[in-house]
């Protein structure tokens, strides 16, 4: 039986994206003790990510280093992915759970004749190939699955795993097999880039912390209480569709049923009553903290810890605190 | 410009979730199917660019057995498709998403010209997000995901759309033919009008034999299917005065959930 692992780097800046650090993890759990895990990165400046897989020990790598890879598509690897997945006999394809990795696990299963699977929070080795469990309906439920027929592809839920760590090695750069890219597969191409819209704060989707507002900010100008509470916590903002609604706040940061699911380590959710429609967007967090005058408001149902009580005194408190405890 | 939308049903949000007797999959007993979320909204953005691109026609293609199926379709047909094919399957609710991608392909391909392939992001039920992916793999079509904005400048004959992701907004052009994954979600997208909601009932559907679930070596088999423990309710914090309050959440946070920095 195989014991190879192959793990798809994504980029961050010159090194690897915290994602693929958390697919090394679960990629060493699924090759075991005895199992090689095996690296692959596409791109100009790919060497410089394939040193980033030796930093955590992950010393060989498969490298496509050819500059078309870095306007196309994540779907455009598909083929060089699986190319190299059966060149190296590997039983599974790892990717993380951004939206690199998610956009690539169908095509990459399909040309490899595997099964497959996202956002997977559980990966265990069995003899007819890999099961995975994963939250299903916005969290309200979980599956397990088996993925047979000897290959599986599948991303991690980010945050469901730490990120691997070194000892660094020795980098075992190889070249990619098969990775003349397809004509078909390049044309759609990326023009251009811009940072997150709204300052510093990291994206909604991969956030570790997330802290939402609601209607009970009263305003465009209440709602800035929630976007400070956010800045002291390094988190991204959220919002209920209430607020998206009133135009307070774009709809790009709506959380819930009609907007993005999303599942930090840290959910603050501020002034929302807890409305279904919002609470399938965030209920597999891991804390949820809720803060809320009314205190029968559903919110209080799924939410760990909670602060009943006026927001405009609450807030600005814990925005206090959270600054001294982090010493800024 | 030849549209095709992949419609899945998925069961109405406000049913009751419980797995089935087996504990392996939901129970679908007396659940309905619906077009839903990303799907509705996939159908609004085909909707908008027939109108932007004249000549344009919008095809909803949905897999499944016609019980779930035929549902949807006529819901797409209702809010204005102009015709509607049903790739049955035996699957369950929640199947092998790579067995739907190949049996969408296959539906797809016999239906007849596609310039435009559309997706939701995902899906409300099984959150698989990759049957857009693997539809377009199977058919040798481009494909991105995370897509918003999306446009036809037909002096150029080329998409423009942007895509959403982790670190903020990309800006992407391409010529047809095009698989999209949509991460678009409209608040209010249109609704069917009563005369069309009957039409859609008599209108004819398509059918296209997908085969069975199982046509694909390597299948993944769902084991168990489990509705987590009911949350206990929020521990109250009990507090004085808000300074109070706020460094007794912060000393939890850190000392019992173990979750701030
Ligand atoms: C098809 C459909 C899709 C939907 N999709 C979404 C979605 O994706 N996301 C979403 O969020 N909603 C969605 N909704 C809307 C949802 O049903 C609710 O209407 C919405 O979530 C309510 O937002 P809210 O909690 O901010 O407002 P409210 O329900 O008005 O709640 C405001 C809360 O603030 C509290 N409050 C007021 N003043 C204070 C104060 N001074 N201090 C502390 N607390 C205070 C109140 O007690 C109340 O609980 C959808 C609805 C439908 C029908
Ligand atoms: N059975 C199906 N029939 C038609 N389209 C589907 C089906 N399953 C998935 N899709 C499409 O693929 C998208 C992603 O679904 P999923 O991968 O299940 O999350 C959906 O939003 C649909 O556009």
């Amino acid at each position: 039986m195989s014991d190879v692992v192959l793990v798809v780097g994504e980029a961050d800046g010159d090194g690897l994206a915290e994602p693929t650090r958390e697919a090394v993890t679960v990629a060493r759990r699924l090759a075991g003790s005895q199992g090689t895990v095996l690296g692959f990165v596409a791109g100009r400046g790919a060497s410089g990510r394939a040193a980033g897989f030796a930093a955590i020990g992950v010393g060989q790598v498969v490298v496509a280093d050819d500059p078309r890879w870095d306007a196309a598509p994540p779907a455009a690897l598909a083929r060089p992915v699986a190319a190299a997945a059966s060149n190296a006999g590997a039983f599974a394809v790892v990717v993380g759970g951004s939206s690199f990795g998610r956009d690539l696990v169908g095509g990459v299963a399909v040309a490899l004749g595997a099964s497959a699977a996202n956002g997977v929070t559980e990966a265990e080795r069995i003899p007819e190939g890999v099961r995975v469990r994963r939250p299903v309906f916005g969290g309200r439920a979980t599956e397990e699955r088996r993925l047979e027929g000897g290959r599986a592809v599948l991303s991690v839920r980010p945050h469901a795993f730490p990120a691997a760590e070194g000892p660094p090695t020795s980098l075992r750069p190889e070249p990619a097999p098969n990775a003349e890219p397809a004509p078909a597969q390049l044309a759609p191409a990326r023009t251009a880039v811009a940072a997150a819209s709204r300052g510093a704060g990291p994206g909604l989707a991969d956030a570790a912390i997330v802290v939402s507002g609601g209607r009970g900010l009263r305003s465009p100008e209440g709602f800035r209480l929630v976007e400070e509470l956010a800045e002291a916590l390094g988190a991204a903002v959220g919002a209920s569709r209430a607020v998206t609604d009133a135009g307070w706040r774009p709809t790009s940061m709506q959380v819930g049923q009609t907007g993005r699911t999303v599942s930090p380590q840290l959910y603050i959710a501020v002034g929302i009553s807890g409305a279904i429609q919002h609470l399938v967007g965030m209920v597999s967090s891991r804390v949820i903290v809720a803060i809320n005058s009314d205190p029968s408001a559903p919110i209080f149902r799924v939410a760990d810890y909670g602060l009943a009580g006026d927001l405009f005194e609450l807030v600005p408190a814990l925005t206090a605190e959270v600054r001294r405890v982090r010493g800024s | 410009m030849e549209i095709v939308v992949c419609v899945k049903p998925v069961p109405e949000a406000e049913s009751r979730l419980r797995a089935n007797a087996s504990g392996t999959a939901p129970d679908t007993d007396g659940v309905k199917f619906v077009l839903a979320g990303y799907d509705e909204s996939a159908v609004e953005q085909a909707l908008l660019l027939r109108q932007a691109v004249p000549g344009s026609k919008v095809h909803a293609v949905s897999l499944g057995p016609p019980s779930r199926t035929d549902e949807v379709l006529r819901a797409a047909l209702a809010l204005g498709s102009d015709s509607a094919t049903a790739a049955e399957s035996d699957a369950p609710p929640m199947a092998d998403p790579i067995a739907t991608a190949r049996g969408l392909a296959t539906a797809i391909a016999a239906r007849g010209p596609c310039d435009l392939l559309l997706f939701g992001k995902q899906a409300g039920d099984d959150e698989e997000g990759l049957v857009g992916g693997a539809t377009a793999e199977a058919l040798g079509l481009p494909f991105v995901g995370f897509v918003v904005d999306l446009r036809f400048d037909a002096a150029a004959s080329r998409l423009r759309f942007r895509r959403s992701v982790e670190r903020g907004e990309e800006s992407w052009e391409s010529p047809l033919p095009l698989a999209v994954g949509l991460q678009q979600a409209w608040n209010d997208p249109r609704t069917a009008t009563l005369p069309a909601i009957l039409r859609s009932r008599k209108a004819p559907l398509a059918r296209h034999a997908a085969g069975p679930g199982a046509a694909v070596a390597a299948a993944s088999v769902a084991e168990r299917f489990a509705l987590p423990p009911p949350r206990q309710g929020a521990k109250m914090i009990a507090y004085r005065d808000p300074q109070q309050a706020a460094s007794q959440l912060v000393r939890l946070l850190r000392e019992e959930a173990k979750v701030f920095p």
